[in-house]
């Protein structure tokens, strides 16, 4: 079998070839490519990814020129200069590993097995897989969930919002039905408020000294905006509490929360302070139920999270390279005419 | 591991009613439950406190927090296989009564949760320490949440304080009808008295003062340590209830 794959992505440090590729529908592509003679094809768009996958019979073998002479006609630019090209053990080697999130920007992220899969379900639709492209990609998966099942790849949060989000998730549970403070209305709190409000968070509550730029991020986010004179009455009913405002002196004191405390019922309190400098006392922590955590510690976790992950890679590449070299015994004996088993029991569509 | 522990629970099941038919082999023990010994005593506690965890975590799935309470069945089983007598025996006459079937039992079981609930709040501290901590390990991600774990410990000790004073109440009455005096300060009485004085405390302290946190967990588990000196402790001393050690 011969497989060609031509990728395009983040380590490429101009992103022109990728933007004129992301404008580009994978159906267009898919079809272009059909209407060319191409039997089997796959392509896989992401936000900072742009690769295609063509396989044929080792006679009838897919030409990078010819693919990447058809992706410059439809994307209406020129894409040679910022190519990757693979063949064969390469190219399988190398999309068991974006499959695996060995590739990403951010190692071991989850989004990319599910863009994998979107991939290769619209050339399925599409009907441009064969029985090649079909055992790749439903090989790819398997093996990027068995990757990220048996090594750390994926393990813990990778961003400061999504581990301020998981720790809530560790005082509260589900973050539905809970509401969140939000101090502050710069870029910082409204990347916060987003990912609360992605979280199902039922209210969300904005203050900031200009009472403007409260209302409309509080109006972007279906929020409530509050005078920055009220926002300790807030405390009481709030369980999250995201603080980033340009303030010198602390805006939260130990005062303050010590007496909303008291009228909470006891229940938990989770501070967040990503301001700089500080926007809460950090005495508050020593309250019974109060957990305040500053940007420091969130960015720990996120290192710690990222370490453990780097650590994971290479055995992460172990798995990876075994299952490649294995797939490649497989297409060669395809070749040959007697097809090998490839245990697909053990494989997951 | 529901799967795992509803086929051991099986078992112990299958297990008890062999006891059963050989404890009934006397014709005066027809009818009577075999608690009347502390193996009799343990097993059914081990059931008990399986039987808990099973209902509570077929309802919250909460996963790793078996490693917190499964090790008090293996306690307490492993106890009756090592240190106490298998033996079969006739119950003496005192004990041949309805009551025997009611009062232990009812108590045993608002032992076994109360268990389940100290195994709760050891879960809690742990995971308040490490969300105090600012650097919580993997373990942290995968306890339950600190509200979860909390709400659990409340509802527990809630829905079984009722069964440990119902328990109490029998065996007032059987006192009663037996030896025409409901209460006698029996040190197992006392001890069992204090235990439902802390649970009552807690579930003060966590309801209706509006305090939550440490304090009221601390209470929770000073409730299980009273517990523990009620089923064993209170045990060595001769009184009315000399009967599971002494016979």
């Amino acid at each position: 079998m011969k497989l060609v794959c031509l990728s395009w992505s983040h380590r490429e440090r101009s992103c022109a070839a990728r933007e004129a590729l992301a404008a580009v529908p994978v159906e267009r592509v898919l079809a272009a490519l059909k209407a060319r003679g191409i039997e089997e094809a796959a392509a896989l768009s992401t936000c900072n990814r742009f690769e295609l996958y063509a396989a044929g019979a080792p006679d009838k073998a897919p030409c990078a020129d010819a693919l990447l002479s058809a992706l410059e006609e439809l994307a209406g630019a020129s894409l040679g200069e910022f190519a990757e090209i693979r063949a064969d053990a390469a190219a399988v080697g190398h999309l068991f590993a974006v499959a695996s999130g060995l590739d990403s920007l951010v190692v071991g992220e989850a989004e990319i097995l599910g863009q994998v899969k979107t991939g290769y379900e619209s050339a399925k639709s599409a009907g441009m897989t064969g029985k090649r492209l079909n055992v790749l990609f439903q090989r790819a998966l398997f093996v990027g969930k068995k990757v990220r099942a048996e090594t750390e790849i994926g393990a813990g949060s990778s961003s400061v919002p999504s581990v301020a989000v998981s720790l809530a998730e560790t005082i509260f549970g589900r973050l539905e039905g809970k509401s969140a403070l939000i101090l502050g209305a710069g870029a910082m709190a409204e990347l916060a408020a987003k990912h609360l409000a992605g979280r199902g968070v039922r209210k969300l509550v904005v203050s900031n000294r200009t009472w403007e730029r409260a209302y409309q991020l509080a109006a972007r986010y279906q929020g409530e905006a509050v005078r920055w004179e009220n926002f300790p009455a807030e405390l009481e009913n709030a369980d999250v509490v995201i603080a980033s405002t340009g303030s010198k002196d602390a805006v939260l004191s130990h005062r303050v929360v010590e007496s909303a405390v008291r009228r909470r019922g006891g229940r938990s309190l989770f501070l967040i302070d990503i301001a700089m400098p500080r926007d809460i006392e950090e005495s508050v922590h020593l309250i019974d139920g109060v957990y305040l955590y500053r940007l420091e510690d969130l960015e720990a976790i996120v290192a710690k999270n990222m370490a453990s992950r780097a650590e994971a890679v290479a055995a992460a590449r172990r798995v990876v390279d075994a299952k490649a070299e294995e797939f490649g015994a497989w297409a060669d004996s395809l070749s040959s005419g007697r097809e090998r088993s490839l245990k697909h029991s053990s494989s997951v569509s | 591991m529901l799967a795992l522990l509803g086929t051991g629970l099986m078992l112990h099941v299958c297990a008890f009613a062999a006891r059963l038919v050989g404890f009934w082999a006397f014709p005066e023990n027809r009818w009577f439950l075999p608690v009347n010994s502390f193996f009799g005593a343990l097993s059914y506690m081990s059931l008990a406190l399986a039987a808990a965890f099973f209902f509570i975590e077929a309802r919250k799935k909460l996963g790793i927090l078996g490693a917190f309470i499964l090790p008090f069945v293996a306690g307490s089983l492993g106890l009756a296989v090592l240190k106490a007598d298998p033996a079969l025996s006739a119950l003496s006459p005192e004990l041949r009564s309805y009551w025997l079937n009611l009062h232990p039992p009812v108590l045993m079981t608002a032992y076994a949760a109360f268990a389940n609930a100290f195994g709760v709040c050891l879960a809690l501290l742990i995971q308040e320490r490490q969300i105090k901590s600012r650097k919580p390990t993997e373990l942290c991600y995968r306890l339950p949440s600190l509200d979860e774990l909390d709400a659990l410990n409340g509802r527990i000790v809630a829905v079984t304080l009722p069964v440990l004073v119902a328990g109490l109440a029998m065996g007032a009455m059987w006192a009663y009808e037996t030896w025409g005096r409901a209460w006698s300060w029996d040190p197992k009485e006392t001890m069992a008295l204090i235990t439902a004085a802390f649970y009552a405390e807690f579930l003060w302290l966590r309801y209706f003062s509006g305090q939550r946190g440490r304090t009221p967990v601390y209470v929770s588990m000073a409730g299980f340590a009273c517990m523990l000196a009620t089923f064993f402790g209170a045990e060595l001393s001769s009184g009315r209830h000399g009967f599971l050690g002494g016979k």
